[in-house]
């Protein structure tokens, strides 16, 4: 049987868009983006159907399926990773999923489960909107199958995963058992460019939807009941600069000032 | 009498023609299969300015006098008319050859007698021009041809021609005897020679048969030679210049992506990955090159040490075409096809090369056979791009950016209205007569941005009645469609022609010469039928209305360069050369190329954003030229352009006090007209952003 791999990505908002562009809602604890920031696939997310694909691609042979979690938009990120050339997407959509990272790591191993026969789990470090980090490894643990983080390479070998994870200088070499749960990391190069061939292939295939019923879930295991982290207060922080400027006819006697006014201050 | 009138003499006259044309025409019926099966092209609108045209530039040589290549100048007209006029001669041979009453001296009057001093001043004179070619060819040599022993054996033909000619004639007159010496005064001239000789009459006839036979032979043996010659343009160039692509050069053709999708069989492409997947045109301009490297020694690629060479593209493209093109031989055989049908034209042109060029079209201006270099470079890139998704890095992030965030500055801190922040500028709501297409340069691009604001204010000044798009403004899709994406750019471009339409737009008046290229040439490929005027355009005739009155004095020199998309594609020369004029003690300086023949700053053709990893940097070479002007101002009219030079200007020029500054045509005359309120810039905003939860 060929491999079957599973990607996960989540849409979010354009996190390139200017800073301009988002506004806090402290009352609703929400960021609010401006119509024009568009909705688009966490970068990280593009590279684990890209690592998918290039195991495909070694392996001559593998099916690929991409879960995505989300609203109705979310759809684009699963039909965008069906043009780089996946060949399954499902999209989970249930206003009973709006919950926390623990509850969308809930969601999304149901759906696993559901699909059933995989061997491989690849996500990306961590989604360009939080920058959380923890789906992933929530995911693994409830599926019970190892997990290998911050992935540069990829590669499957016999029945075990081969993972070239990067350290802070250089990287370790990790091999584990499949099924196996791997998350992405940049290092990994960049994500192919659809062709326009797949592109038009993708826009006719089907996604199924599942929402919470299908995976035997309700709000209280996936909704704001569920959730694990509470938000206290979201807020933009307020920095005060005072600028002052020590001056000086020499860089020695400039410097040396500093240091006094620096020591004046207790910093140093 | 002709020496084929009689027995033996016809059975030599009839062999020959009847050998030399069979071979002839079946190298044309094989040569002309690719062409059968080849796409169509549009090539008989417009058909009185193509007979025109077709005048002027075949007829008339007109793209021969540059003074660049005035050498050329003089000597290919004079080959290429006495070709014509010794046409006649040739086929009077033809006809007398094969009776003497068909001849065209018995036409009445003997009209063909006061035509002779034409032919033999010509036969004189093609001599000339083939002495100056031949010393062009071997003290000269200069570096942009190909120089082999092909141009050798035309240029030793066509000389052997004349001569047989000459002689023809000379002994012909001896043997008649008749007194039309003074109409064919050189052949008259050389008879004399024989004259004083003596010879017998028999002898004169066999010297006659002989040159006579010598020229037939020589003239169907070069017609035979020609088509396996790279001076195959004496055939092909008539249809090249009279099929011609009519439409401006900047203009690039829709493909029809919905019903390619319908039929797409296996292999269909979207792009030009084969040579068998181009229209017939292109496959014509492979066959019409002449390799002499007018094109390359004026492409900004080249000239800076890039991959692509436009002369190597139509050079591949006509050795690809050839693998690919049955012989008399494989015919014979019964094969359809020698070898070439699998190779990929990636790999003949070159994946560098295809990526190199900055669609500034120079090469097609220069080329004097009309050769349509740009559009055959781009369908290569289409193929690549949307059939194999093989792209460099930078030119696929920017079609990931455009796609995503639908505008091609990656990292801005702009939204697309900042800009207006402090100025009075309405939205476009159909009562306006202007729409300001602000582009997404204009708006989103740091340096482009008081530009737009200068350009709002001179409006304002004047009282034209004009609106903005805002935020709605989409990207016009020139990015996407020049760096192959024409899928993207068709969705682009509906999009835009939808808002304007809904919006009641009418004309159109922008500060992008590649918006306005793609909005005043190709929107009408999609229905979308709107007046765009450059904003150098309507500032000019601002000027000249009065409505705009200069009066603070600017007392520095100013040189112009000339957009490629302005000048040269879209022939606007005048119009901001005439804003800068009427800048009060504002001195203008010109580069040596400048208005038609200037020289790209290298960001045309999606340049803008991919990077140049080869060679010079081309807009270190463009700055130079203006730097050596002395000027202290360089003036420009597209976004891009001066962002080349502000990147240029600092890389050439260390010292700060000494830096040329780079300015756009509307921020001169803004400053000169003085009454611009002082408006602070837009500003990004401030803070560290706080991603949003989905
Ligand atoms: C992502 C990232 C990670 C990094 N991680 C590390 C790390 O782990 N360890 C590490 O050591 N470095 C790290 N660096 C580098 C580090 O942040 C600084 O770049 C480096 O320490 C600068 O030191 P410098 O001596 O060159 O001082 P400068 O860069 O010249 O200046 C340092 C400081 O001196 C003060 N200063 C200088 N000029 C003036 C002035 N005119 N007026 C007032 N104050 C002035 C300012 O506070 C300034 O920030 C990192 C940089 C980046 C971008
Ligand atoms: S368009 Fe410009 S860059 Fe491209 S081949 Fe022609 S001259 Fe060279
Ligand atoms: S394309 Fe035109 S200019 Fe270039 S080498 Fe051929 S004939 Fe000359």
């Amino acid at each position: 049987m060929p491999l079957h791999i599973i990607a996960c990505v989540k849409q979010v908002p354009d996190p390139e868009a200017p800073a301009s562009a988002f506004r806090v809602d402290e009352a609703a604890k929400k960021v609010v983006a401006a119509a024009g920031v568009t909705p688009v696939i966490s970068q990280f997310d593009a590279l684990a159907v890209e690592a998918a694909l290039r195991i495909k691609d070694a392996a001559g042979d593998a099916k690929i399926t991409v879960i995505s979690l989300g609203p109705e938009t979310a759809r684009d990120v699963v039909k965008h990773s069906l043009a780089m050339g996946a060949d399954e997407g499902v999209l989970l959509t249930d206003s009973a999923f709006d919950g926390d990272s623990y509850t969308t790591a809930l969601a999304l191993s149901k759906a696993i489960e559901k699909i059933g026969d995989y061997n491989l789990v690849l996500c990306g470090r961590q989604a360009t909107d939080w920058d959380a980090g923890v789906v992933g490894y929530g995911i693994a643990e409830m599926l019970g199958i190892p997990s290998v983080s911050l992935a540069k390479s990829v590669t499957v070998q016999g029945d075990k995963v081969v993972v070239e994870r990067v350290l802070m200088e250089g990287y370790d070499t990790i091999e584990a058992p499949l099924p196996a749960l791997v998350t992405v990391s940049n290092e990994l190069g960049e994500p192919r460019y659809p062709k326009l061939q797949q592109i038009m292939m993708a826009a006719r295939k089907q996604v199924t939807i599942w929402g919470a019923g299908d995976l035997g879930l309700d709000a209280s295991k996936v909704g704001a009941g569920a959730v694990r982290l509470n938000l206290e207060r979201l807020f933009q922080p307020v920095s005060e600069v005072e600028c002052e400027i020590v001056e000086g006819e020499t860089p020695d006697e400039i410097a040396t000032k500093l240091a006094q006014r620096l020591r004046e201050q207790k910093i140093i | 009498m002709a020496p084929s009138n009689e027995l033996p003499g016809n059975i030599f006259f009839y062999l020959i023609i009847v050998g030399f044309s069979a071979f002839f025409l079946l190298t044309i019926a094989a040569r002309l299969l690719p062409f059968l099966k080849a796409k169509g092209a549009p090539c008989l609108d417009q058909l009185p300015q193509r007979v025109g045209d077709f005048m002027l530039v075949m007829i008339g040589q007109s793209k021969f006098f540059r003074r660049k290549y005035w050498y050329s100048g003089i000597l290919h007209p004079l080959i290429f008319w006495g070709f014509l006029v010794l046409l006649i001669r040739s086929l009077n041979m033809l006809f007398s050859g094969v009776a003497d009453p068909l001849s065209l001296e018995h036409l009445p009057g003997g009209i063909f007698d006061f035509y002779k001093p034409v032919m033999d001043l010509f036969n004189v004179l093609v001599m000339v021009g083939i002495a100056m070619g031949a010393y062009e060819r071997f003290f000269v040599k200069p570096p942009r041809m190909t120089l082999n022993l092909d141009a050798w054996r035309i240029l030793g033909l066509i000389f052997f021609l004349m001569v047989t000619d000459i002689l023809a004639n000379s002994f012909e007159l001896n043997l008649e005897g008749e007194s039309k010496e003074a109409f064919s005064f050189v052949a008259y001239g050389v008879s004399n020679i024989w004259s004083g000789m003596n010879l017998s009459h028999d002898a004169t006839g066999m010297l006659h048969a002989t040159f006579w036979y010598a020229h037939l032979i020589i003239l169907f043996g070069f017609l035979c030679y020609l088509p396996y010659s790279k001076h195959s343009h004496v055939l092909t160039v008539a249809f090249n210049v009279f099929f011609r692509n009519r439409e401006r050069s900047g203009v690039l053709r829709p493909i029809n992506i919905e019903a390619m999708m319908e039929n797409a069989e296996e292999g269909a492409t979207f792009g030009v990955g084969k040579v068998t997947d181009f229209n017939w045109k292109a496959l014509l301009d492979f066959m019409t090159c002449t390799e002499c490297g007018r094109c390359q020694s004026n492409c900004p690629a080249y000239l800076t040490d890039k991959e692509l060479s436009p002369k190597e593209i139509e050079h591949h493209g006509r050795m690809t075409l050839l693998s690919t093109t049955p012989t008399i031989a494989s015919l014979m055989k019964g094969k359809p096809s020698p070898n070439g049908d699998h190779l990929n034209l990636v790999e003949t042109m070159g994946f560098e090369s295809i990526w190199d060029c900055v669609t500034c079209g120079s090469c097609m201006y220069w080329c004097p056979v009309c050769i349509e270099h740009v559009p055959e470079i781009i369908d290569v890139r289409r193929y690549l791009v949307m059939d194999e998704a093989r792209m460099p890095e930078t030119a696929q992030a920017t079609l990931m950016q455009i796609e995503q965030r639908g505008h091609p500055w990656r990292g801005t801190q702009f939204g697309r209205s900042d800009w207006m922040q402090g100025l009075d500028v309405p939205l476009f709501d159909g009562s306006q007569e202007y729409l300001l297409w602000v582009g997404c340069s204009g708006s989103l691009s740091e340096r482009n941005v008081p530009i737009t604001q200068a350009l709002a204010r001179l409006l304002l000044q004047a009282g034209v009645s004009f609106g903005v798009l805002g935020e709605e403004e989409p990207c016009c899709g020139d990015p996407a469609r020049r760096l192959g994406n024409e899928y993207l750019f068709q969705m682009q471009a509906q999009q835009a022609i939808e808002i304007m339409k809904s919006k009641g737009v009418k004309k159109i008046v922008t500060a992008c010469p590649h918006g306005y290229n793609t909005m005043r040439n190709e929107y009408p490929q999609f229905d979308g039928k709107f007046e765009v005027m450059h904003h150098t355009e309507l500032l000019d005739q601002l000027l000249r209305e009065g409505k705009l009155q200069p009066k603070v004095g600017l007392a520095e020199t100013i040189v112009y360069h000339d957009s490629c998309y302005l000048a040269r594609h879209n022939e606007i020369e005048s119009a901001p050369r005439r804003i800068l004029e009427s800048l009060p003690q504002a001195k203008i300086a010109e580069m040596e190329r400048s208005r038609k023949t200037t020289f790209c700053c290298g960001a045309g053709g999606g340049h803008m954003w991919v990077e140049e990893s080869r060679g010079r940097h081309i807009n270190h070479a463009r700055t130079e030229e203006a730097m050596a002007t002395g000027a202290q101002i360089v003036a420009t009219a597209c976004p891009f352009c001066i962002q080349m030079f502000e990147d240029g200007i600092p890389a050439l020029e260390p010292d700060e006090e000494k830096r040329m500054r780079a300015m756009d045509v509307a921020e001169l005359l803004d400053a000169a007209i003085g009454t611009a309120p002082t408006v602070k810039p837009a500003t990004a905003g401030e803070g560290e952003g706080v991603p949003a939860s989905t």
